[in-house]
């Protein structure tokens, strides 16, 4: 995150990493025109750390056009699910880099053109020839020109020329579900140029990112990991005293926090404008706070420089309960793992209470607030591979099921809350429009989800354009709202007599509703239309798939070693207080 | 006697401090490689805060070298 270890402390932890208890693995392949040591060893060292098993390849030193080029290549052996190209801007322009104004701005224009042509076209044959993911960072623009004030005055100057070498790869690429541009040019200014290239190493070893930057490097590389393995968390709890707003609101009362115009307000401010941000892209808020309810939520709802407000948190736990005790409530409520939620409190005492209490809640430690929004920008653990409609819906969605769960609380009787919700699930076909999300929900579902078999864009892709294979999704809309994408199933029509379920999910959303066999029942039924006699399914059970663990069963499937078997002649469930269209 | 460099050069070699006398170098510390040893003279230049010149950095061949530059710029090994 904020503050990294020195470079020499992941070289020595990469030598003592076990494999054991990992639950995620990854192949990176790393390429770089220059030398690149110990990135890949940081790399290992923090996949270690979020127990993901990461085998590495680095390509030789400049090897990468060749590598990419030649089919039988070890890159190409290697198989990697994810591969970071770099290549520097020296390496690019070459001579020019130097004196870019020894040729016409006519031919600087071609040299442009001819360049951005290679890399886009070595970019598309190595993912044609792949499944990996390719992460190609950008050209670091130069900070000095021999024009130097004079610069800016040149047509197509040094600088243009990098910019729109980036800019053609992007326009190009940025489209390709299989690529991801990585901003090495804002890595670069993030750090300063004068401190990221450091000319001695550059002279002794053709360092052209310092030793001392590499962990910020491996930092932001591990988002494209965390993004690719779908890790990334979903909800952010926050505390209210001292984490959203300065002061103690029951000390200081409503007057007396601090939440605007002051120095210390200001910083709660902005923390709450990035937290907004953030929600609307799709992560959750929820609040977690020892306070009496009615004095924190007059804040919340009356505070004119309150930037959050009620409808931005999906769950409220305001009590002067034990927070771990509030923290599995809000997970239950919010229906989604502990492990994919971050947690921010400004009290030391809680933040250790809840690592030891629930060390998969991503705890962050926090002291000044000046530095929470700094804090918040530099995590990169709410990266998800592809940024969706429903992500963008999201926090609607989760107001809409607070209301739910309210609802349900007055009706009380599960049946009757059902009846009353009005569910109904629209299936989708896999197109353009619904392959990223069915992709998405086959990555990150974890605990409705029969096989947890993870499909990028390009395989769900290629399931969908196979006339044996049924690959559709659900959306399921209720009378408060709708939930959006939030089923997915895949089918494998084996041969004339029987159907396999490779793939059967639910997010968790929408659980526990019915919806899980209505979309089963409505598979088997259509099974049995076309003459099919046997639908099988599997439970492949992992941590964290227990609540489908009896859906089979329950369902009437049959049991026969690791495979589930619903003869299509028995009958089929069907719940009445749903509709399916 | 040099505890400070002894240290930074048993964390970056991965060796016992006691294994480590001005003699020391790419011979008998296994991991003194050109990287690894780049990697030291980095953060000996951060802890000490100093800065060795390319020549001075290419110079250093072991332990004994580490100790003539840092007393050329005045670091007291002795502390």
């Amino acid at each position: 995150m904020f503050g990294e270890e020195k470079l020499s402390t992941y070289l020595n932890r990469s030598k003592l990493l076990s494999n054991v208890d990992c639950e995620n693995k990854i192949r990176v392949a790393i390429l770089g025109s220059f030398t690149l040591n110990g990135l890949e060893e940081t790399i290992r060292v923090k996949c270690g750390d979020k127990k993901i098993q990461c085998s590495t390849y680095i390509a030789g030193y400049n090897q990468y056009n060749q590598e990419i080029l030649d089919e039988k290549s070890e890159l190409y052996k290697f198989s990697s699910d994810i591969t970071f190209l770099i290549i520097d801007t020296r390496n690019v322009l070459g001579e020019l880099f130097f004196n870019p104004y020894s040729i016409s701005v006519e031919d600087r224009k071609q040299f442009v053109k001819t360049k951005s042509d290679e890399i886009i076209n070595l970019a598309k044959i190595f993912v044609n020839k792949t499944q990996s993911k390719l992460i190609l960072s950008n050209f670091v623009i130069p900070t000095y020109s021999p024009y130097e004030i004079n610069e800016a005055r040149e047509e197509f100057g040094l600088q243009d020329m990098v910019r729109a070498l980036n800019q053609n790869i992007k326009i190009e690429l940025c489209h390709d579900p299989k690529i991801y541009l990585h901003d090495l040019n804002s890595f670069v200014t993030k750090f300063g140029e004068n401190n990221v290239f450091d000319y001695k190493q550059f002279f002794y070893g053709d360092v052209k990112i310092s030793l001392d930057h590499i962990p910020y490097l491996a930092e932001e590389f591990m988002g494209y990991v965390k993004a690719v393995l779908g890790l990334n968390k979903k909800c952010i709890v926050l505390d209210l005293d001292n984490t959203l707003w300065g002061g103690i609101v029951g000390e200081d009362g409503f007057e007396g926090i601090k939440l605007g115009d002051d120095p210390i307000g200001r910083a709660y401010v902005e923390f709450q404008r990035h937290l907004l941000a953030l929600n609307q892209r799709g992560v959750i808020l929820a609040i977690n706070s020892k306070n009496n309810f009615d004095d924190a939520i007059e804040i919340i709802r009356k505070h004119p420089n309150m930037i959050l407000k009620e409808d931005n948190f999906a769950s409220f736990r305001i009590n002067w309960n034990d927070k771990v005790v509030n923290m599995k409530e809000i997970a239950e409520e919010l229906n989604i793992g502990l492990d994919s939620i971050v947690f921010f409190d400004d009290d030391p005492i809680n933040r250790d209470y809840m690592r030891s209490a629930f060390p998969q809640v991503l705890t962050i430690e926090l002291s000044d607030s000046s530095s929470y929004s700094q804090i918040l920008k530099s995590m990169n653990d709410f990266q998800v591979a592809k940024i969706t409609n429903e992500d963008i819906k999201r926090s609607k969605m989760y107001l809409d099921q607070r209301k739910r769960t309210e609802l349900q609380k007055q009706v009380g009787n599960l049946e009757d809350f059902l009846k009353q919700l009005n569910i109904s699930a629209k299936i989708k076909k896999a197109d353009q429009y619904t392959i990223p999300r069915i992709s998405q929900l086959t990555l990150k579902t974890n605990q409705f989800n029969l096989t947890t078999r993870r499909y990028q864009e390009e395989d769900i892709k290629k399931f969908a354009s196979d006339d044996n294979k049924i690959v559709e999704c659900a959306q399921i809309k209720d009378k408060f709202g709708d939930n959006g994408i939030t089923g997915v199933y895949i089918v494998n029509k084996e041969n004339k007599q029987e159907w396999l379920i490779d793939t059967f999910l639910l997010s968790c959303r929408v659980m526990g509703r019915g919806i899980e066999e209505a979309l089963l029942g409505q598979i088997i039924e259509r099974a049995k239309m076309e003459g099919i006699k046997k639908v099988k399914a599997q439970y492949i059970k992992t941590m964290k798939n227990k609540p489908a663990e009896n859906f089979l069963s329950d369902f009437g499937f049959i049991r026969n070693g690791d495979i589930w078997v619903f003869e299509t002649t028995k009958s089929i469930k069907k719940p009445e207080h749903l509709v399916i269209s | 006697m040099s505890k400070k460099l002894f240290e930074i050069i048993s964390r970056v070699m991965n060796v016992s401090i006691s294994q480590i006398n001005d003699n020391s170098g790419s011979e008998s510390i296994p991991e003194w490689d050109s990287f690894n040893l780049y990697v030291l003279l980095n953060e000996i230049e951060k802890e000490f805060n100093i800065k060795f010149s390319l020549e001075e950095t290419l110079e250093i061949k072991n332990v004994g070298d580490f100790k003539k530059q840092l007393e050329k710029y005045g670091v007291n090994l002795n502390e």
